[in-house]
């Protein structure tokens, strides 16, 4: 006689796309704070950017969740810059930069913004529609 | 007697339960909204029969007698009454219990674009779908409701 779905489904994949999406404001606001971070030594490589793998998750209650399977490393080549005085400096003076590039890591962060308000928004119609249901008991 | 055995009842319960599902496979594409090569899915347009539920033909009008011997199905379990057979989809049911059951069909929905990474939700048309069932889940609670109004009515003596 119960509801067959329940709407807690619904809440749980949810709220694993507001976590995933967390996760990848994280490795953004990580990609961002060593955008500058060399080597200290010749030869060394710098910070090199990292990108979340999201995967398909069951979650609780049935149905398919979503999780940041792994960080993985951009292979993109790393950037030059001509500075004989630093540390991290090769023999011809060029020292490699983190192929860190902000503004792709803006717009990531818009876009992860936008996805979590997303989900905000299926938490939020789903809230109403329990709501619905329980305003019936009033009448 | 449970409020199931009114069609009306059972058939909005059954209206129900699809948009839950449905409301389910959304949340469950906006959650994937960036996850590479997922295809977001959406529920089969809903019928009444529900999942599981045949007709014997489509456009006949049969009758199933108590002592019929092939087709009775109607009146089994009944005490012999003489009940219609239902024999299109879209016929009231007197039992609706496998289309409350759920199970509807889910079916791999493309929406407008794909993007480069082969992911295919696109999270505006997604919410669309969100709010088109949230509406037809309100409608339902408000059919209920009068539905319920009107048994209460039935069930109050004139003038009271």
């Amino acid at each position: 006689m119960a509801d067959p779905i329940s709407s807690s489904a619904v809440y749980a994949i949810a709220a694993s796309g507001l976590r995933a999406q967390q996760s990848r404001m994280r490795i953004i606001a990580e990609n961002l704070a060593n955008a500058d971070s060399t080597a200290k030594t010749p030869n060394g490589d710098p910070y090199r950017r990292q990108t979340p793998v999201f995967q398909p998750t069951k979650v609780d209650g049935g149905g398919q969740g979503v999780a940041m399977a792994k960080v993985a490393a951009d292979q993109t080549p790393f950037k030059q810059e001509y500075q004989p005085g630093h540390p991290a400096a090769d023999a011809n003076g060029y020292v490699k930069l983190p192929n860190v590039e902000p503004l792709v890591e803006a717009l990531d962060m818009r876009e992860a913004q936008r996805s979590y308000e997303a989900n905000l928004n299926v938490i939020e119609a789903a809230r109403s529609m329990d709501q619905g249901v329980l305003d019936l008991l009033k009448h | 007697m449970s409020l199931d055995d009114i069609p009306l009842f059972s058939m909005m319960k059954s209206r129900m339960g699809y948009v839950t599902a449905r409301e389910k496979l959304i949340s469950q594409n906006v959650a994937n909204a960036d996850t590479s090569g997922f295809a977001p899915k959406d529920l089969k347009p809903f019928t009444l029969s529900g999942p599981g539920t045949e007709g014997t033909g489509a456009g006949q009008l049969a009758l199933a007698l108590p002592s019929g011997s092939g087709s009775a199905t109607g009146a089994a379990g009944r005490g012999g009454a003489v009940l219609p057979v239902r024999t299109d989809p879209a016929h009231l049911g007197f039992n609706s219990d496998s289309a409350a059951a759920g199970g509807w069909k889910s079916i791999t929905a493309g929406d407008s674009e794909t993007k480069i990474d082969g992911n295919k939700v696109v999270v505006e048309d997604q919410m669309a779908k969100l709010t088109e069932s949230r509406l037809q889940y309100q409608a339902v609670i408000g059919f209920y409701e009068k539905a319920m109004d009107m048994l209460k009515m039935a069930g109050t003596a004139p003038g009271k």
